[in-house]
């Protein structure tokens, strides 16, 4: 092999990795871990956990925890037995699922999709600095999302107390907060339509 | 630094190795075509092995710190990745020492494969409706862990790996028989 081109390579990657290094030394801003975590308290009972909440969820009629817990601006958000149905979103700000629900939702809603006496929240789960899109909330703005929205914590208290086992899952309270399904993915407009179906059905009145 | 800057710093050094290496893979490409295949075996020679080994062990060095070090817990089509790419480190390296034409016989197989599970991989990244509906909160293929200059992530660095480590075992001939 002709030494001067190996001298070339080896002095492009030699220059590649002291590039880089100074770069990513240089000119990153120290990130603020605790960003996007909550303290939520969440009291009672956890529903169990469902591999596939679509072929069938066993928590249906039991009681959901109660969660209050706050959104990124500090603003108290509360699912909680207050009488009215409820449908919540779990969401990742890493799934690229939860990236391309979050729209669909936003458009649902937007729509008209969310029927009277019926209440959407929403709770950041999973969070993890190491992982892309963080922190969810600058996502989640950058989407115009209004719904309200529950940051879990670095426990994943949130997630645990709704059996949830991966994003986007979706569930469907009563005014007691009684869960009448639970449906995991990306679920689309037909879906949003079914779980409102099921949270119209429980409003009272 | 915190250990986000590290892992941060750490995805951009690849990152530019990874460019560097799809810029080398594209040239001797180019070379080929435009020189014959002649001329291609000239330019690299026996080196060819030594850099397709070098590729391979620093992929193979590259996953293990994202493993061992960060803690990222590899999904299942990373571990096919590492199924292709670690054994050539070793075989590269036995063959490069030995002057063996015969290991790219060997390699070959073993770097299209990784490199087809690697545009595998890519694809479901950017159409993460290939596998499934949801993420999985532990290890989803579909989630970019690492994503550099808006599109080098960890199966995209894979699969330019595989690429240099292929182009580079076609350049191969024994030194003896140039």
């Amino acid at each position: 092999m002709n030494k001067n081109l190996m001298w070339i390579i080896g002095g492009v990657v030699g220059l590649a990795l002291i590039v880089g290094l100074a770069w990513a030394i240089a000119g990153e801003e120290p990130p603020d871990e605790t960003a996007g975590f909550g303290t939520p308290t969440v009291t009672g009972t956890n529903l169990p956990a469902v591999e596939n909440p679509n072929a069938g969820d066993p928590a249906v009629g039991m009681t959901a925890p109660t969660v209050v817990g706050t959104d990124w601006d500090g603003n108290e958000v509360a699912i909680e037995p207050d009488g009215r149905p409820k449908i919540v979103v779990f969401l990742a700000h890493w799934c690229p699922h939860c990236q391309a629900e979050v729209p669909v939702i936003n458009n649902w809603l937007a729509n008209g999709g969310l029927p009277e006496g019926v209440d959407m929240y929403a709770a950041t789960i999973f969070t993890n600095a190491r992982r892309p899109n963080f922190p969810p909330q600058t996502w989640l703005q950058r989407e115009n999302w209004e719904v309200p929205t529950v940051m879990d914590n670095a426990e994943n208290a949130i997630a645990l107390g709704f059996g949830v086992m991966s994003t986007p899952t979706y569930i469907v309270l009563d005014g007691e907060n009684k869960n009448l399904g639970r449906a995991a993915g990306e679920i689309g407009v037909g879906g949003l339509n079914a779980l409102a179906a099921i949270a119209a059905s429980a409003v009272e009145g | 630094m915190s250990d986000v800057q590290t892992l941060s710093a750490y995805n951009k050094v690849l990152a530019l190795l990874t460019l560097v290496a799809l810029v080398g893979a594209v040239v001797l490409i180019v070379y080929r075509l435009v020189k014959g295949p002649e001329s291609a075996r000239d330019l690299l020679g026996s080196g060819a092995i030594w850099l397709a080994w070098a590729v391979a062990a620093v992929a193979t060095a590259g996953s293990l710190i994202y493993s061992e070090y960060f803690h990222f817990v590899p999904c299942r089509l990373c571990w096919f990745q590492r199924i292709f790419m670690y054994p050539m480190s070793l075989v590269l390296l036995v063959g490069a020492i030995r002057k063996e034409m015969v290991v790219k016989y060997y390699a070959l197989p073993l770097s299209l494969l990784g490199l087809a599970t690697s545009i595998y991989h890519y694809l479901v990244q950017v159409f993460p409706s290939l596998e499934g509906s949801g993420c999985d909160p532990t290890n989803p293929c579909s989630a970019r862990y690492v994503e550099e200059f808006g599109f080098i992530s960890i199966p995209f660095m894979a699969g330019v790996g595989f690429t240099l480590i292929t182009v580079l075992l076609l350049f191969y001939v024994k030194a003896k028989e140039e």
